[in-house]
């Protein structure tokens, strides 16, 4: 080999050396941006396992306390160097926003967009706050505000905040607030995806939660009322029944009556012409053993008179002092619902002047139940049903009278039928047994009292009954 | 002395009759008892100012009845009105109470028991010249 050929080899040598430096050096490069790559990979699918994981316990989480517990918990490990986490909601009642994670700090924000809460709460989206951005934020608070924060966290003041507002279809509720260490992790724009993430799962479970809260609310309240409903109808219907009941007894009771008063004027005179006959009967005379058992029977018979008749009139033992204001109340909350699907305004102007009666209780409150559902058939489209007690009295030495009148605006009564309106078994209605008004006067009739009517076609009907203060 | 005159007014003849042998027989003559065919005609007995005991039913539905006991009451307000009834409901009594009768008696009853309950109303019988002119009678059963 040449001398030249030598030189020649040793400069491509030298090239290659030098080749070689570069490429190494190079590859120390590629390889340093490929650990970065890495790094940064690991990081971010640790990140996704962090949100994953959060959202597989949001899941399963049954109250808003644990969702706001579990997200401060996790934020702190999703973001290294997190000195501290606050999950601010807005309380209504407050009008504020007050601290909720973690619990054992009380801060409570009212004016708009005060410290870093009030800011992530206006914010529209995820935002990060670095240096003097955060010192002028934490001017906003109070000293004490500024005490309770310091304290919740282990480096004051923070050098960084990542923010994010807690909203769901466009409605704010609370926000999230992660503060940094003074010497640790500085947090990087590359942070707001994950920061408004979270905050996003925590927004819908917490939202998911106050809304199965409130379902539930409302289906307790749906039950309740469904209830009270079911309650109110079989009230209705059992005095509905009662009353069926006590008309038709009080029917039976009416012919009976009736029948007894018819027999009472021969009876009298059977009896007593019997009694005339004796008296010119001789002391020993044989008829005298006959007309004795004719006396006897009669007797009987004036007894099972007197039977069938007092079967018609309340006991005395049932008669007692009776606040007729408040049979009237009674009556009107018995009929409360009837009233409200009927889609009728009721109104009670009851006079405090009305005293106590001696009357039988049950049978006038069959009488205004009667009445009062009479004036709810007789207002299929709604209307007012107006109740009115007055104390009347014509002189000042007269007896007093108590007045009710139960007024409805319905359809009023044809003048055709209002002189039959107490027969028995005259009715207008369908299902009607044309007992109700015939038992209620003769219930009143019994008190002493009587029905008046009013009626007006398409204006309404007014059933006034008038009881004596005084009765037997 | 002249006897004293009871007046019945009943819808029922029967009754009426019965009532009438009866006060008669027991009452004996001192008492004309006399059964008047109408209300009108018992009103006009008693307009006549020689009635002592007025003996009334007004039965059910019994319209002219209660107008003699009012018409009574109003003009003859002395003459003891007896309601001698077949219908006896307390809104009778209430009413006849209300128009000022003192008696009353339900039947059947007997003629024993009637008449010490009519010879009590006739002992409350005034003396003509000393009729007060009273409206609002008190009432007893």
């Amino acid at each position: 080999m040449g001398e030249g050929e030598l030189e020649q080899l040793q400069l491509r040598i030298a090239v290659l050396e030098r080749n070689l430096t570069e490429a190494k050096a190079h590859a120390e490069i590629v390889e340093r941006e490929a650990a970065l790559q890495v790094s940064r990979a690991v990081e971010l699918n640790a990140r996704l396992s962090a949100i994953l994981s959060i959202c597989a316990a949001l899941l399963i989480s049954r109250d808003v306390d644990t969702v706001v517990r579990l997200v401060v918990h996790e934020a702190a490990h999703l973001f290294p160097g997190t000195s501290a986490a606050h999950l601010f909601m807005i309380d209504s009642e407050q009008n504020a926003l007050v601290l909720r994670a973690p619990g054992d700090q009380s801060i409570v924000l009212k004016q708009p967009g005060e410290g870093l809460a009030g800011k992530a709460f206006l914010s529209p989206r995820a935002m990060l706050m670095v240096g003097p951005q955060v010192e002028e934020a934490l001017e906003d608070l109070s000293r004490e505000q500024i005490a309770s924060l310091s304290a919740s966290m282990d480096h004051w003041p923070p050098y960084s905040a990542l923010l994010a507002p807690l909203r769901v279809e466009g409605q704010r509720f609370g926000s999230l607030v992660l503060y940094g260490g003074v010497h640790a992790h500085l947090y990087h724009p590359r942070d707001l995806p994950f920061i408004q993430a979270l905050a996003d799962l925590a927004a819908v479970a917490i939202d998911e939660l106050n809304q199965h809260t409130h379902a539930a609310a409302l289906q307790r309240d749906l039950a309740l009322t469904q209830t009270l409903h079911a309650e109110a109808e079989a009230r209705l219907n059992t005095a509905q029944a009662q009353l069926l009941q006590s008309a038709k007894l009080a029917a039976v009771g009416e012919l009976s009556a009736s029948v007894a008063h018819e027999i009472n004027n021969p009876l009298y005179a059977a009896r007593n012409s019997l009694y005339l006959v004796e008296q010119d009967l001789a002391e020993d005379a044989p008829q005298r053993a006959f007309l004795s058992i004719a006396q006897q029977e009669l007797g009987r018979i004036a007894r099972i008179i007197t039977r069938m008749r007092d079967f018609y009139r309340p006991a005395k033992a049932e008669l007692a002092a009776t606040n007729i204001n408040s049979l009237l109340r009674e009556t009107l909350e018995l009929v409360q619902t009837h009233l409200r699907h009927s889609r009728i305004n009721a109104n009670a102007d009851l006079s405090a002047e009305i005293p106590l009666i001696v009357a039988h209780a049950d049978q006038l409150r069959q009488v205004f139940l009667n009445i009062i559902l009479n004036a709810c058939d007789a207002m299929p489209d709604g209307g007012d049903l107006r109740l009115k007690t007055r104390l009347l009295q014509a002189r000042s030495e007269s007896p007093t009278t108590i007045a009710i009148d139960i007024c409805d605006t319905g359809m009023g009564i044809p003048a055709e039928h209002r002189p039959h309106l107490f027969e028995p078994f005259y009715t207008t209605k369908a299902h009607g047994t044309g007992l109700g008004l015939a038992i209620s006067a003769h219930i009143v009739t019994q008190h002493g009292g009587r029905i008046l009517v009013e009626s007006e076609r398409n204006q309404g009907t007014t059933f006034s009954i008038l009881l004596p203060t005084a009765n037997e | 002395m002249p006897a004293r005159q009871i007046q019945i007014s009943d819808d029922d003849p029967a009754a009426a009759l019965i009532t009438q042998r009866g006060l008669q027989s027991l009452l004996g003559n001192a008492y004309n008892v006399i059964v008047a065919p109408t209300p009108n005609a018992a009103w006009l007995a008693c307009a006549h100012g020689n009635v002592d005991l007025l003996i009334v039913d007004p039965g059910a539905g019994s319209g002219s009845a209660s107008a003699l006991v009012r018409a009574m009451h109003a003009f003859r307000p002395t003459t003891p009105i007896f309601v001698l009834t077949a219908y006896d409901t307390p809104g009778l009594r209430a009413k006849m109470r209300d128009l000022g009768v003192k008696y009353y008696a339900a039947k059947p009853i007997d003629f024993k028991d009637l008449l010490p309950l009519v010879t009590t109303a006739l002992r409350t019988t005034p003396l003509p010249e000393a009729f007060p002119l009273r409206l609002n009678a008190h009432c007893s059963r």
